[in-house]
């Protein structure tokens, strides 16, 4: 008797216990991620500023943002920002993984050189890069004092070229990362395919042109959604390189944001900025893990 | 992919990539070289790479006149304090998840784990006000708080992707030999999940330690850490170049250490398990 007891209390266990230990987690990401970003969302459509107010105004905030010249500028930058980072990234880190998959003596060595930069914070980097980019004591005043008098290279205090500061170690940081990403591609590829093509004759351009990269669908996919991901929420990086400026020249939506609420006391109109940030980064992930998901199952 | 490859060119190509790898590291090099130098040394013209008068007063000053003592406990609080608890609420979830799967298992994960991706900023009004509500802005316990709640997401995919690769003929084998659940968790789980927590808590150590968003809003002075204090050293000036350099190494220091065996969890971790 006793041993059926045991066992029925065991079957019980086994059935509630995994539901059990699940739910702590469930309800924090349940109350703390969504709860708070409907939240948010609720706050853009009141007329909160320096404190959340509860009074509705409708479409009042986005309309508002929508004529900010403040706004514009971030959405222009983040355009610039995101295009050429996502593109820098994906080819750098894709020719030196073709490269380092060429059968290099202490490969893991090298490797982990290269993915240093994005195992340090944005903080740290983006504060040594203002300093190397400051045309007073950094590279410029270097490359002058060696001898190379016209040398000029003061884009982090040119409002028309700070942005591109901005990519240069935004670029420096991930591209190690991306090509570990090609990398584990790369050495995913089927030996035997490329065996068979060799014999064929296929030169190594055509091979990589028309087995390698296109086999590689997967991993570009990838690299692509996850630099759009970090592209949308830069922050640290531009707070630590140029904090926004000079004026506004580096100002993204996430720096935005953290302006119009903390500094201007306009939450609702950084509440709106806020969601069309959340809405664009889901239009691009969910399809990604869902895919990403249903693939492996 | 493997191919034939000279053994002349393979000696190229090692030192070309070398070439690289050094041109990437120069400005953490550089960084870490300068911390060593004088102020004056630290601007001379021409630069001088190795051939100063190596000097550890900077340290000593940064470490003096900046209470590094206090930024840096809170750097090991915040980061140690949040993997630990995050570990302990994620390891059953991961745990059930695993090897009890239900049919929404996977679509659970999925939600769970988009939560990562939205950016910060998204949640920033409700947790700030939250905080001033609760009394816990600039407080260790409120980052501890933070910092487990937006990477608990990726604790539990991490671990349950390690877990995953537990073979579960091994846990059946114990069943059929009638260990009970206790002695399956204990004798049989826990060592073979060993390896993947470690992984686990290490990249999560890792996110903890640079992540600046929440500890720059929701700190001032006394709950601050390292990344605030780097971020302090806001404006150029020649002067202080060699102390920032040192403040910068002391604050990058553990990460140079701890990067070093944890490549593959970065990666892993940083491309949600789409590269092993």
């Amino acid at each position: 008797m006793a041993h059926t007891a045991d066992t029925d209390f065991k079957t019980r266990l086994q059935s509630w216990l995994p539901k059990l230990v699940l739910s702590p987690s469930l309800a924090m990401v349940l109350v703390f991620v969504y709860g708070f970003i409907l939240f948010s969302v609720y706050l853009s459509f009141t007329d909160s500023r320096l404190l959340p107010s509860y009074g509705w105004v409708g479409l009042e905030n986005y309309s508002k943002l929508w004529r900010l010249s403040h706004w514009e500028i971030s959405l222009t930058n983040m355009g610039i920002f995101a295009a050429l980072y996502i593109t820098i990234c994906t080819v750098l880190g894709l020719s030196l993984a073709i490269f380092l998959d060429q059968k290099i003596r202490a490969e893991g060595l090298i490797r982990t050189i290269y993915l240093y930069p994005m195992a340090l914070s944005f903080i740290v980097t983006g504060t040594a890069w203002k300093w190397f980019l400051d045309p007073g004591i950094g590279l410029e005043n270097v490359l002058q004092t060696w001898g190379w008098t016209s040398f000029e290279f003061d884009w982090i205090k040119d409002r028309d070229f700070a942005i591109y500061t901005v990519v240069l170690a935004a670029v420096w940081q991930t591209s190690g990362f991306v090509m570990a990403m090609f990398l584990a591609g790369l050495r995913g590829i089927d030996n035997e395919i490329l065996k068979a093509a060799q014999m064929d004759g296929a030169s190594n351009w055509n091979l990589y042109r028309r087995i390698i990269i296109p086999q590689l669908r997967p991993a570009f996919l990838s690299a692509f959604v996850i630099l759009s991901h970090l592209a949308i929420k830069t922050f640290d990086l531009v707070i630590a390189l140029t904090g926004g400026g000079p004026g506004r020249a580096t100002e993204l939506p996430a720096t935005f944001m953290y302006s119009y609420t903390f500094t201007r006391n306009q939450m609702g109109i950084g509440a709106a900025s806020a969601t069309i940030m959340l809405m664009t980064i889901a239009a691009i992930m969910i399809p990604y893990l869902y895919a990403e998901l249903r693939e492996k199952k | 992919m493997a191919r034939a490859v000279t053994s002349r060119r393979k000696l190229i190509n090692t030192g070309i990539a070398w070439a690289i790898g050094l041109l990437i590291f120069f400005p953490i090099l550089w960084t870490i070289l300068t911390s060593f130098k004088t102020e004056a040394q630290a601007i001379a013209s021409p630069p001088l790479f190795i051939n100063f008068d190596w000097t550890l007063e900077n340290y000593g000053v940064v470490m003096e006149r900046s209470n590094y003592a206090r930024f840096l406990w809170n750097s090991i609080i915040i980061a140690g304090g949040s993997t630990i608890l995050g570990l302990i609420i994620a390891v059953p979830a991961a745990w059930s998840m695993a090897f009890v799967p239900s049919k929404r298992t996977k679509d659970i994960l999925l939600w769970m784990l988009s939560t990562k991706m939205l950016p910060a900023v998204g949640v920033l009004y409700p947790i700030y006000l939250l905080f001033i509500q609760l009394g816990l802005l600039d407080s260790r316990a409120g980052l501890v708080i933070v910092m487990m709640l937006i990477n608990l997401p990726i604790i539990i995919w991490m671990l349950y992707t390690y877990f995953r690769e537990i073979p579960g003929e091994i846990l059946e084998a114990a069943r059929m030999d009638g260990a009970t659940l206790k002695e399956e968790l204990i004798y049989i789980l826990t060592p073979m999940a060993i390896p993947g927590i470690a992984s686990t808590m290490l990249l999560n150590f890792i996110l903890a330690w640079n992540e600046a968003f929440w500890t720059l809003n929701l700190t001032a002075v006394d709950a601050a850490p390292l990344t605030a204090f780097i971020a302090s050293y806001s404006s150029p000036e020649g002067l202080f170049f060699a102390k920032l350099s040192a403040a910068s190494t002391m604050a990058i220091a553990p990460i140079l250490i701890l990067g070093w065996f944890s490549q593959k969890q970065l990666v892993r971790g940083l491309t949600f398990g789409a590269v092993k």
